[in-house]
């Protein structure tokens, strides 16, 4: 790599660390097309540099996100639950599922979420409910600190036992696939489990960074993480997961919508197309 | 402990991870400047390895390799979400909340056992 394509790099990946701050995903939508398309990186190396963004995003916010009350750690852990071992399962049948169909099938998922997302583009805070017997006993109920309404927005997780499902859902598909973690976690948390859309976001931040570091050994053994490249995009992309931190609070949870959207119909799009087999 | 607490301390841990993890990249790209990714700051000549090969990092780091001291910020860097969990184990059960430690202990468990599991 010449001092030029570093500081591209670079670049490119704080703008991916500071998207995937807000949006509650891991840089990889944009580091793996940059890195293969602008700068001719292999696609194995792209995607191994993608696994350490995801990291790097997930633990630069997280560090302000946790601070801040943003994130929910008991909700957080106890989905982290369903995801870790949802992953480990999608892992362990990689070798016997046909992932084209499944590529299909994600970016159809994704693509109709987006349709229900687009309809949700209006709402600041879901309608507040009763916490069930469920999650009182789980406890999985908070508040969180809205500067931009200027008082604590209490919250509670409704529709658990879908939430969680969609969870280990949301580990199968990773652990298969190795992309789509974050946008999953967060529609299972703001769609399903309906909580406020920040503290899905920041929540889904704080749990991408354990599903893709149970990942990350294989990728380091299998010499898909070239240092020279994902050194930079590390970089990058914890300056911009850190900036990106510092901006959600001061946002309306209908502006969080408004960037997770956009990401979200690109991964459906992008999923999508690749199980076609076209390149995006 | 108190929730207040228990926050502060999960969020040191990560920035203690990412600090430690950043400076040793931004030292290891510096260094490359210098004496290239796979040069030597003690001048010990030039390594043939590969810059995705992580087995050579403990001979790398012995000669203050830039590519080895990066590739030890990056294991930092993947190491940070799993001690951050063991962390908030302890911090569940110090705060006396079984339920959530147990859960937690769950989830470092299935992390721990994936590293050896899929090969």
């Amino acid at each position: 790599m010449s001092l030029g394509a570093d500081v591209g790099i670079f670049a490119i990946s704080i703008a991916a660390g500071l998207i995937g701050a807000l949006a509650g995903v891991g840089g990889g939508i944009l580091i793996v097309p940059a890195l293969t398309l602008l700068f001719g990186i292999d696609i194995r190396l792209a995607i191994g540099a993608s696994i350490v963004s995801v990291i790097a995003t997930s633990s630069g916010a997280a560090a302000a996100y946790v601070r801040d009350r943003m994130t929910d750690m008991r909700i957080g852990m106890f989905l982290e639950l369903a995801t870790t071992s949802g992953a480990v399962c999608g892992a362990l049948l990689a070798a016997m599922v046909a992932p084209s169909l499944l590529y299909v099938l994600l970016g159809i998922v994704l693509l109709f979420s987006a349709i229900q997302q687009a309809f949700r583009l209006g709402e600041e805070l879901p309608a507040s409910t009763v916490a069930s017997p469920l999650a009182t006993r789980l406890r999985l109920a908070g508040s969180y600190p809205d500067s931009r309404l200027g008082r604590d927005v209490p919250y509670v997780a409704i529709r658990i036992p879908l939430g969680f499902v969609m969870m280990a859902g949301a580990g199968v598909v990773s652990g298969l696939l190795g992309i789509g973690s974050g946008v999953l976690k967060v529609l299972a948390m703001d769609g399903a489990m309906r909580l406020p859309m920040k503290v899905s976001s920041a929540t889904s931040n704080f749990m991408i960074g354990v599903t893709a570091a149970a990942s990350a050994g294989i990728y380091l053994g299998r010499g898909d993480v070239d240092v020279t490249i994902a050194g930079p995009v590390a970089l990058g992309v914890l300056a911009g997961a850190m900036i990106g931190a510092r901006i959600l609070p001061r946002l309306s949870n209908r502006h969080v919508r408004l960037v997770f959207l956009p990401v979200l119909i690109v991964i459906g799009l992008q999923t999508l197309a690749r199980g076609l087999g076209l390149a995006l | 402990m108190t929730p207040d607490r228990f926050r502060a301390v999960v969020s040191t841990v990560l920035i203690v991870g990412v600090g430690a993890s950043a400076a040793l990249i931004a030292i290891g790209f510096a260094g490359s400047l210098v004496v290239g990714w796979q040069g030597s700051l003690l001048g010990r000549g030039v390594s043939t390895a590969s810059a995705s090969d992580f087995g050579g990092i403990a001979d790398g780091l012995a000669a203050l390799r830039p590519v080895a001291i990066a590739q030890a910020g990056l294991i930092v860097l993947v190491a940070t979400p799993v001690v951050r969990v063991a962390t908030s184990v302890a911090a569940f059960a110090l705060e006396g909340d079984r339920l959530y430690a147990a859960i937690t202990l769950g989830v470092l468990a299935i992390l721990l056992g994936s590293l050896f599991l899929i090969r």
